[in-house]
């Protein structure tokens, strides 16, 4: 197992390395000094471009730039935001946690009701409600993540004000007030956003799950359960669920970068402090220091989010832990 | 089949739209009545309402929707023509060059799409609308290579190649004569559903502004600028919004009919 | 001494869009006593692996039993119970073994936990306990290194010992029938041995008594204390072992042994019954073997013979058979 888990984690390494080289060498590769794709249009003095051309190796040939700027990332030095002056890696920093908030609770919630209306749907599946569970599922999947914000945001912001419609907390909220109320007040403002991401992605492991489960529950080894006198909740949960699992582990690696896609959408809209926001700002300020910062940890996550699906998924098959 | 029909009565209604709309609609970026007509809810003379600035919204619809399908058309056929080129080396080329394409398949695909565009359009700044589509294509090719170059694994030992090479057809030749056209079918389903994808990332694109640019119609930036009026002018909202599902609604019931026309034995 | 399992008029029948049900399995009648050993014998589509499930009640929830079916054990109308009533039987009293040992356990699930959930189901043992039973009935079936078996996943072990791992887990409630529905089938000869010689001790040894469903007349002889042959979803020959071997009456089971092939012997052509088994919703009018019988006669083509005594505690459904005409 330790040995599986190294090389593997030596690929996702390799993988994030690479991706990184990519990323930057694309602002490289470009046609046009990348000096220009760096800074656009603005003006910069010449401190500007000295620091410019230290961290990012833009009067270098393209190897050695990459190299130059590798060694910065590594250093954690990722540039200097031209729209706010700041070092990148400062904003980013500031920025992961709300991403992560939004992106963990809605990866939680989506399994957690996507397994379970999968499984269900699966043991009565020939009941009006599970059909409806499918097809609304499906309707979720196929509108774009922005446009059930919209819808959202319309039903329970406007036309009946329940929740706020964006932001990641009430600025006039006292800072005296007590934790209770800043919970209630996070927990408000973080409802729409999660709901729309859940809304839009739930489809994915609720139908898998119910293939899945489908599937196991037509094996033989259940019928043989059924004949010890094993009872229905024993049975759903120990022989139709637990073997359908494994494939569904796989799911979550496959299903992060949709996570990526959506996270910028929605935290556009509604002005969630996260790096997808970050990112879609970033890219219309043209703020390229920023973009590639925060796109580069993106990436890191998704691989390292794919690496802990494939050791869950090993865990959960019995037939790959070594004896 | 249900799902073909109902397909083809979506394209044909989003080609009707985006081929004549255009034509029967007025001027989409015309400003007639500042001052009173201005978020006037859809009637006889304004089909669709009109917006913030008493554009009218079907015409912008219109437009949007030619726009939406040009670049999305563009986007996917670049994207085909890099995924078939790259997949079709990797999986025809001798050893070493083949390993080095998979990893390079390998990290196209680790790099989420929107990350990549983003950093595309970051550096590249506003684009006139065929490079945009372009640029948005580009970052489509892993997928369909990984595609392709799983074919051409397939394809590559079957008789039928082995007879070519025994001919002496050389093996650029065998690529696109013999192995291509085997890996066609799941290329072409593939392609249907990454219409839907192009298009959904186009109008999300056009949402942040970094799209269709503005004062041009996009269903995406119309989207962005309903934001303002939801509880006022809410057609501003369902006008794009329906017709954005109805169009990649129709890319994904055309695919689904295509993988079961052409494609019955996978899944 | 009344019978442990009386089944009477079993008839199973499948709703059908549009038609008439189909009809499997049609007024099967028959006993099992208590330590008895009865095989129930048949090609594959005649209807007797449904007539095994159907008496724990496991048949699919679209099947429905005649009106006039009775299946009673120990006294016990099986029948008309509840499925909440009927689950305590189901492993404690009526045990089931199934043919792919491999597919009929869970892959994911240790063996021990699979055993032990056939002990929990039906009394309140704490886990030492259900440990310590699981191991001794690994033990009982004849598997080696029971206390490490017992944590193993079918996946490691042999086809041999899955099915020895499944009769433990039919063992484990004690019940008083084991049905087994093909257990050598999918294994190797000499393994199919040593499970039948398994199975015959066990009788013996705690007075199980079994119900033996197989295509396999060989399996049969010399271990059976009775033999029910099936075809077309009826019973057309019911016998003791040894007389139904030394002459069988009805043409359908003379066809089974004469294409059976014999090490001793002329060695002849092999003879196979003609013809072959229609699916179950084109069962011919009358006798049901008829057409492919060698000795029909008009009478057979018109009128279903009923099982008619051919000899000492020896039936047989057929009016040449019996040597008689209505």
């Amino acid at each position: 197992m330790t040995g599986w888990l190294l090389r593997r984690s030596v690929d996702a390494l390799l993988t994030t390395v690479l991706a990184t080289v990519a990323v930057i060498a694309l602002v490289h590769l470009l046609p046009g000094d990348p000096l220009t794709a760096i800074v656009g249009d603005r003006a910069i003095d010449p401190v500007q471009r000295a620091a410019l051309e230290q961290t990012w190796g833009t009067n270098r040939p393209p190897l050695d730039a990459i190299g130059v700027t590798l060694s910065h990332l590594l250093r954690g030095d990722l540039g200097i935001s031209f729209a706010t002056q700041r070092p990148v890696a400062t904003m980013i920093a500031e920025r992961i946690g709300p991403t992560l908030l939004l992106g963990g609770l809605t990866l939680l919630l989506t399994f957690a009701i996507g397994l379970s209306l999968g499984l269900w749907s699966a043991l009565h599946p020939t009941t009006l409600r599970a059909r409806l569970i499918g097809t609304a599922t499906l309707i979720g999947y196929a509108l774009p993540t922005f446009v059930i914000g919209m819808l959202l945001v319309w039903g329970l912001a406007v036309r009946s004000p329940l929740l706020p419609s964006g932001g990641f907390a009430d600025p006039l909220l006292s800072p005296d007030a007590g934790g209770a109320a800043v919970l209630l007040d996070r927990l408000q403002h973080l409802a729409l956003p999660l709901l729309t991401m859940v809304l839009a992605t739930v489809a994915v492991p609720l139908r898998q799950q119910r293939a899945a489960a489908l599937g196991t529950a037509a094996q033989p080894w259940v019928l043989a359960a059924r004949a010890r006198g094993v009872p229905q909740a024993r049975l759903a949960w120990h022989h139709v669920w637990r073997p359908a699992l494994t494939p569904i582990v796989t799911l979550v690696g496959l299903w992060l970068p949709m996570l990526v896609a959506g996270a910028v959408f929605v935290e556009a809209l509604f002005s969630w402090p996260g790096l997808g926001s970050l990112l879609a700002t970033g890219t219309t300020q043209r703020d390229v220091p920023v973009v590639i910062g925060a796109g580069l940890l993106l990436v890191a996550m998704v691989q390292v989010g794919s690496l802990i699906a494939d050791v869950l998924y090993h865990l959960v098959d019995p037939a790959q832990r070594p004896r | 089949m249900k799902s073909a029909a109902a397909g083809l009565g979506l394209l044909a209604a989003l080609l009707l739209l985006a081929l004549l709309g255009p034509l029967v609609a007025m001027d989409p970026n015309l400003q007639p009545a500042l001052g009173d007509g201005t978020l006037a809810a859809p009637s006889i003379a304004h089909w669709l309402g009109t917006d913030q600035w008493s554009r009218d919204v079907f015409a912008r619809l219109a437009h949007g929707a030619r726009a939406s399908l040009l670049v999305a058309v563009v986007a996917v056929s670049v994207a085909a023509l890099l995924g078939v080129i790259i997949g079709l080396a990797a999986g025809v080329a001798g050893p070493w060059m083949a390993g080095v394409l998979r990893r390079v398949i390998d990290v196209g695909l680790a790099l989420p799409r929107v990350v990549v565009l983003l950093v595309l359009l970051a550096a590249l700044g506003t684009l006139p609308l065929p490079l945009f589509a372009v640029v948005l294509g580009v970052t489509g090719w892993p997928s369909l290579a990984r595609l392709v170059r799983g074919e051409a694994l397939r394809l590559r030992h079957a008789p039928f190649v082995a007879a070519a090479r025994a001919l002496g057809a050389s093996p650029v030749r065998v690529a696109f004569r013999e192995i291509l056209p085997g890996a066609l079918p799941p290329l072409l389903v593939a392609a249907a559903f990454g219409t839907a994808d192009a298009m959904l990332l186009e109008a999300g694109l056009s949402f942040l502004g970094l799209g269709i640019r503005p004062p041009s119609p996009s269903w995406g930036g119309m989207l962005l600028e309903a934001r303002d009026y939801l509880g006022t002018a809410p057609w501003l909202l369902l006008a794009p919004g329906i017709a954005l599902v109805l169009a990649t609604a129709t890319a994904t019931l055309l695919g689904d009919a295509l993988r079961r026309s052409l494609t019955p034995d996978q899944r | 001494m009344t019978p442990l399992l009386e089944v009477r008029d079993l008839r199973i029948s499948f709703p059908r869009d549009g038609t008439t049900p189909l009809v499997p399995v049609d007024d099967v009648s028959f006993e099992v006593h208590r330590g008895e050993l009865v095989a129930l014998v048949g090609e594959s589509g005649c209807g007797k692996s449904l007539t095994g499930l159907a008496i724990p009640r496991l048949l699919p929830d679209n099947a429905s039993l005649g009106s006039s079916t009775r299946i009673t054990m120990d006294g016990t109308e099986l029948v008309t119970l509840s499925e909440s009533a009927m689950r305590p039987w189901r492993g404690r009293r009526i045990a089931m073994v199934f043919q792919d040992p491999m597919a009929s356990l869970n892959p994911v699930m240790r063996v021990g936990a699979q055993i032990g959930e056939a002990i929990t189901a039906h009394q309140s043992v704490p886990a030492p306990e259900v440990r310590r039973r699981a191991i001794a009935l690994l033990a009982e079936v004849g598997i080696a290194d029971p206390a490490e078996r017992v944590d193993a996943y079918p996946h490691q072990l042999s086809g041999g010992m899955r099915q020895r791992v499944m009769i433990a887990m039919a063992l484990a409630g004690e019940p008083s029938l084991l049905i087994a529905d093909e257990p050598t089938t999918a294994l190797d000869v000499t393994v199919q041995a040593q499970i039948l010689e398994l199975l015959d001790r066990l009788r013996r040894e705690r007075g199980l008594a079994v119900l033996l469903i197989t295509h396999d007349l060989g399996i049969v002889a010399g271990r059976a204390d009775r033999v029910l042959v099936m075809y077309g979803g009826r019973i057309v020959e019911a016998a003791e072992t040894t007389p139904l071997f030394a002459a069988p009456a009805h043409p359908y089971t003379r066809g089974l042994f004469a294409s059976i092939p014999r090490l001793t012997g002329d060695g002849g052509r092999l003879v196979p019954i003609a013809g072959t088994v229609p699916p179950p919703d084109q069962w011919p009018e009358g006798c049901r073997f008829h057409p492919r019988c060698p000795v029909a006669i008009a009478q057979c083509a018109a009128e279903r013979p009923p099982l008619a005594p051919v000899g000492d505690h020896h039936l047989a459904a057929c009016w040449v058979a019996a040597g008689r005409t209505p």
